[in-house]
C-alpha cells in the first residue's frame, strides 16, 4: 500500500507526456497534420497512408490520432508492427469493430506472405465496413517490396502523404514545445545546446527530456547549461 | 456505476503504462455493463489472450482498490458492443439496400466451448495464440462476498457473431458508374447478359483480371441489378475470405447444416478473389458441393480471379474445369481515353472540376490500374482542398511529385530490360547480344513491346537501347508479342505478369 502511495505521488507531480497532437511539431507538415485530424470528425478520405524516414514523427502521429479519437467517443487501436510483427497476423482480425486503426512501420512486413494476406483481408472489412484505416510506412507503397499484388494496389487507393522530417531550428522548436507540455521551461540556448551535443533524434532528445525532467523536480532547480551538464554527465 | 470504474481504471492504467503499451491492448477494449458485471470486449482473440495474460491481474488489482474492496465481477471476452454511434450508424446505412441478405446468428449457447480439434489448422503455420491457448475454457467466477481475499478473475472466451454478417452490394458499384473502354468492354457486356438472364447460359460467370482493373465493380453492379428488378432477391456477395471463415466457424459450432442451407437459398452468389482458395482444401471441397447445388437450381454464380482459372495454382482440377462450364472473360488494364474517362468522372462525383488538361496528365503519367488513379486523384484533391488552390497542372506535378518519381523511375528501358531477364532466367547483355536462339530472341521481343507501352521511347531509341537495333525490328516485335498474347495463353500471361510487376 505504501509503495502504491509512493508512486502515485511522484504520477501526480510530473505531467503525463503521452504522444499527442499538441505536442507534435507541425514543422513542413501542417496539411498532413489537418488532413489527419479532420478524420477523426469524419471527413476525407478514409484511408491514409503516411510515409517518411526515420525520426520524422510516425508512431508520434498515428498515436495522436489514437488519443484523438479517443477525445472524440471513438475506439482506436494502435499496432506498432516493430514490436508486433514477430507475434501472429491473428492480431488483425476483427479490428473492423474498430473505428479507427492505426498500423506503424507496415515496411516490417513487406515480403512476408502471411502478413500480407492478413493485411489485405484486414484492409478489405475496415473498408466494406466504412472504418478509418491510417498506415505508415518508410516508403510509398510502390517501394515498398509488397509482394501480393492485391495488397499493393490497396496501398495505393487513398491518400498517400509523405511526412517530412524537421531540420534543426524547428527541431529545436519542437524539444521546446514538448518540454513545455510537460511543464518544463527551456530556453532557446538550452535546447540549442542539448541539441549540438546529442545524436539529434527526436525520439532520443525526447528520452534525454524525460531525464531532465526528473532531475530538476528531485533537485528543484532550473534547467540551465550547468544543470544538463551535471546531469546528463557531459 | 462499472463503466464510471472503468473510466477511472483507465486513467490509472494510461499513467502507469508506456503510452505504446496503452494504446495498442488497452485502447481497443471496450467496456459494456452485464447485470452487475463489467464486460471488456476486446476485438479478436489474440488481443484478449494478451491483455488477460498481461494486464488482467493489474486490472483487477485497481478494481478492487478503486472500488474499496467491492469490484464488479469482471468478463473479457471477444465481441464489440452494438451501440449505434454517429460515425458507425453514418457507415452502415448505405450498405445495407433492399433485398440483401442479413443473416441473423444461429441459435447457440453464450459460452462456447473451445474446439477440441483445430478445424482452423487450415492456415497452416502455428500461430502464437494457437500455443498460448487456453487448455479449457472457463466461466466466469469472482467472489464479491469477501473483499479481503485476493481478486480471482477468470476468462470467458466466446466465439464471435457465428456465421452472421451483412454481406452487402456497394449501392455505388453499378453499370451507370462504370466507365467503358476497350479494356472492359466485353466484361462488361458479360456482366450486362447475366444481370439481364441471370442463371443462364453464363454461369458461372468468371471475371479475371490483374489488380484494380474493376472486376469487383462489376459484380456487383450485376448485384444491384438483380435486386433492383426484383427486391426480393437474395444475393449474396463476399470475399473468398469470408467463406472460408464461416466453414470455419460453423464447423466449430456443429452448424455446418446451416452453412450448406445459407450459402444454397441465395438467388445470386457473387465471390471475389476466389484465387484465395488456393491450398484450403476443405473449403474447396464445400464450395464445389455449393457450386454444384447452385449450378443445378439455376442460381447465378459470379466469380473473380487474378488469374485465367486454369492458372491457379493450389486449386482442384474439377473446380478449375468447372469455373470454365459458363463464359470466361477478361478484365485489361484501360487504356489512355478510358483512363481520362474514369478519372472526370470520380472528379464529378467528388464535386470537383478537374479540367481535360489535368485528367490527361495524370492519365498519361499513372498507367498501371484504377486504385493507382484514384488514389493519384484522391491525394490531388486533398492537397487542393487543405491548400486551398485550384488544379492545375502545375499543381498536380507539386502534388504527385514523389508518385511520379516513383512512376517514372520504375519504367525506364534498363528496369524493362532487368525485369524481363529476370523473369526468363537469363542475362542482360544476353538481351542486347546479337543471338537469335528462341531462348532469348522471344524475351527480347517481349521487353520490346513492353518498353514501347510503358515508356515514351520512339520505336528507333527503343531499337538503339537494345544492342544498336533497327527501328523495325521493334516494330516487328511488337506486332509479333500481340499477335502471340492472343493465341498463346502462357506468353500472355507471362506479359501481363511482367507488366504488372513493372507497374505495380
Amino acid at each position: 500500500m505504501a509503495d502504491f502511495q509512493a508512486s502515485q505521488l511522484s504520477l501526480s507531480i510530473g505531467l503525463r507526456d503521452d504522444a499527442t497532437f499538441a505536442n507534435f511539431f507541425p514543422g513542413d507538415n501542417g496539411y498532413l497534420l489537418d488532413a489527419l485530424r479532420a478524420l477523426i470528425e469524419g471527413q476525407g478520405e478514409s484511408f491514409q497512408y503516411v510515409y517518411g524516414p526515420q525520426d520524422s514523427g510516425k508512431s508520434h502521429l498515428l498515436q495522436a490520432l489514437c488519443h484523438q479519437a479517443d477525445a472524440a467517443g471513438l475506439r482506436s487501436v494502435y499496432l506498432p508492427l516493430d514490436e508486433l510483427a514477430l507475434l501472429s497476423p491473428d492480431l488483425l482480425e476483427g479490428l473492423e469493430s474498430l473505428d479507427l486503426v492505426c498500423i506503424d512501420d507496415l515496411n516490417l512486413v513487406a515480403g512476408r506472405a502471411k502478413w500480407e494476406t492478413a493485411l489485405f483481408h484486414c484492409f478489405n472489412r475496415l473498408r466494406d465496413a466504412g472504418k478509418i484505416l491510417v498506415i505508415s510506412a518508410d516508403a510509398a507503397p510502390a517501394k515498398l517490396g509488397v509482394k501480393l499484388p492485391d495488397l499493393s494496389s490497396r496501398l495505393a487507393w487513398g491518400v498517400t502523404s509523405a511526412l517530412h522530417k524537421l531540420d534543426d531550428e524547428q527541431k529545436i522548436a519542437a524539444f521546446k514545445l514538448r518540454a513545455r507540455e510537460r511543464g518544463l521551461e527551456l530556453t532557446d540556448e538550452v535546447a540549442r545546446y542539448i541539441l549540438h551535443r546529442s545524436p539529434r533524434t527526436l525520439r532520443e532528445l525526447f528520452d534525454m527530456l524525460s531525464v531532465l525532467d526528473h532531475a530538476s523536480l528531485m533537485a528543484q532547480r532550473k534547467l540551465t547549461i550547468p544543470f544538463v551538464k551535471e546531469t546528463l554527465r557531459w | 456505476m462499472s463503466l464510471a470504474l472503468w473510466q477511472k481504471c483507465l486513467g490509472y492504467l494510461q499513467d502507469e503504462l508506456p503510452s505504446q503499451q496503452f494504446n495498442t491492448w488497452i485502447r481497443p477494449l471496450q467496456a459494456d455493463t452485464e447485470g452487475q458485471s463489467l464486460k471488456l470486449l476486446a476485438p479478436n482473440r489474440f488481443v484478449l489472450q494478451w491483455v488477460s495474460d498481461k494486464y488482467l491481474t493489474r486490472i483487477s488489482e485497481l478494481l478492487n482498490e478503486l472500488s474499496n474492496g467491492q469490484p464488479p465481477q469482471l468478463i473479457l471476452e471477444i465481441g464489440s458492443k452494438r451501440t449505434v454511434s454517429a460515425p458507425e450508424a453514418a457507415a452502415a446505412k448505405p450498405v445495407t439496400p433492399p433485398g440483401v441478405i442479413v443473416r441473423t446468428t444461429p441459435p447457440r449457447p453464450h459460452f462456447i466451448q473451445e474446439p477440441e480439434t483445430q478445424v482452423a489448422a487450415e492456415d497452416t503455420a502455428p500461430s502464437l495464440i494457437e500455443a498460448i491457448k487456453p487448455a479449457a475454457p472457463a466461466l466466469v467466477s469472482s467472489s464479491p462476498s469477501s473483499g479481503s481475499s485476493p481478486v480471482k478473475t477468470e476468462r470467458t472466451v466466446q466465439v464471435d457473431g457465428a456465421l452472421k454478417h451483412q454481406s452487402a452490394l456497394n449501392p455505388n458499384h453499378t453499370f451507370e458508374t462504370f466507365v467503358e473502354g476497350k479494356s472492359n468492354q466485353l466484361a462488361r457486356a458479360a456482366s450486362r447478359q447475366v444481370a439481364e438472364n441471370p442463371g443462364g447460359a453464363y454461369n458461372p460467370l468468371f471475371l479475371y483480371g490483374g489488380v484494380g482493373l474493376g472486376k469487383t465493380h462489376l459484380m456487383h453492379a450485376v448485384g444491384n441489378y438483380l435486386v433492383q428488378q426484383n427486391p426480393n432477391a437474395k444475393v449474396m456477395y463476399l470475399h473468398s475470405e469470408r467463406f472460408v471463415a464461416d466453414m470455419v466457424k460453423a464447423l466449430q459450432l456443429n452448424a455446418i447444416n446451416d452453412f450448406k442451407r445459407l450459402y444454397r437459398s441465395v438467388d445470386a452468389l457473387l465471390i471475389d478473389d476466389i484465387q484465395f482458395f488456393a491450398g484450403k482444401e476443405r473449403s474447396q471441397e464445400e464450395f464445389f458441393h455449393t457450386f454444384n447445388a447452385l449450378l443445378e437450381g439455376g442460381q447465378q454464380m459470379i466469380l473473380t480471379s487474378d488469374r485465367f482459372p486454369k492458372e491457379i495454382s493450389g486449386m482442384e482440377e474439377r473446380l478449375k474445369s468447372r469455373f470454365g462450364w459458363g463464359l470466361t472473360v477478361a478484365i485489361d488494364p484501360p487504356e489512355l481515353e478510358t483512363r481520362v474517362a474514369i478519372l472526370k468522372k470520380k472528379a464529378d462525383q467528388a464535386r470537383v472540376l478537374l479540367s481535360d488538361d489535368a485528367a490527361f496528365f495524370i492519365a498519361q503519367k499513372i498507367r498501371s490500374n484504377v486504385r493507382d488513379l484514384e488514389g493519384a486523384l484522391k491525394k490531388v484533391i486533398a492537397d487542393s482542398h487543405f491548400r486551398g488552390q485550384p488544379i492545375t497542372t502545375d499543381f498536380i506535378r507539386e502534388s504527385l511529385r514523389d508518385l511520379f518519381a516513383v512512376q517514372d523511375k520504375q519504367v525506364g528501358i534498363d528496369n524493362i530490360q532487368r525485369t524481363v531477364a529476370e523473369y526468363y532466367s537469363i542475362k542482360v547483355p544476353d538481351l542486347l547480344s546479337k543471338r537469335r536462339s528462341r531462348s532469348v530472341a522471344r524475351p527480347r521481343q517481349v521487353a520490346m513491346a513492353l518498353a514501347k507501352e510503358l515508356t515514351n521511347h520512339s520505336y528507333p531509341e527503343i531499337g538503339d537501347a537494345f544492342g544498336g537495333r533497327d527501328h523495325t525490328t521493334v516494330l516487328h516485335a511488337c506486332r509479333k508479342v500481340k499477335e502471340l498474347q492472343e493465341e498463346n495463353a502462357e506468353i500472355r500471361e507471362d506479359y501481363k505478369s511482367l507488366l504488372r510487376a513493372l507497374t505495380s
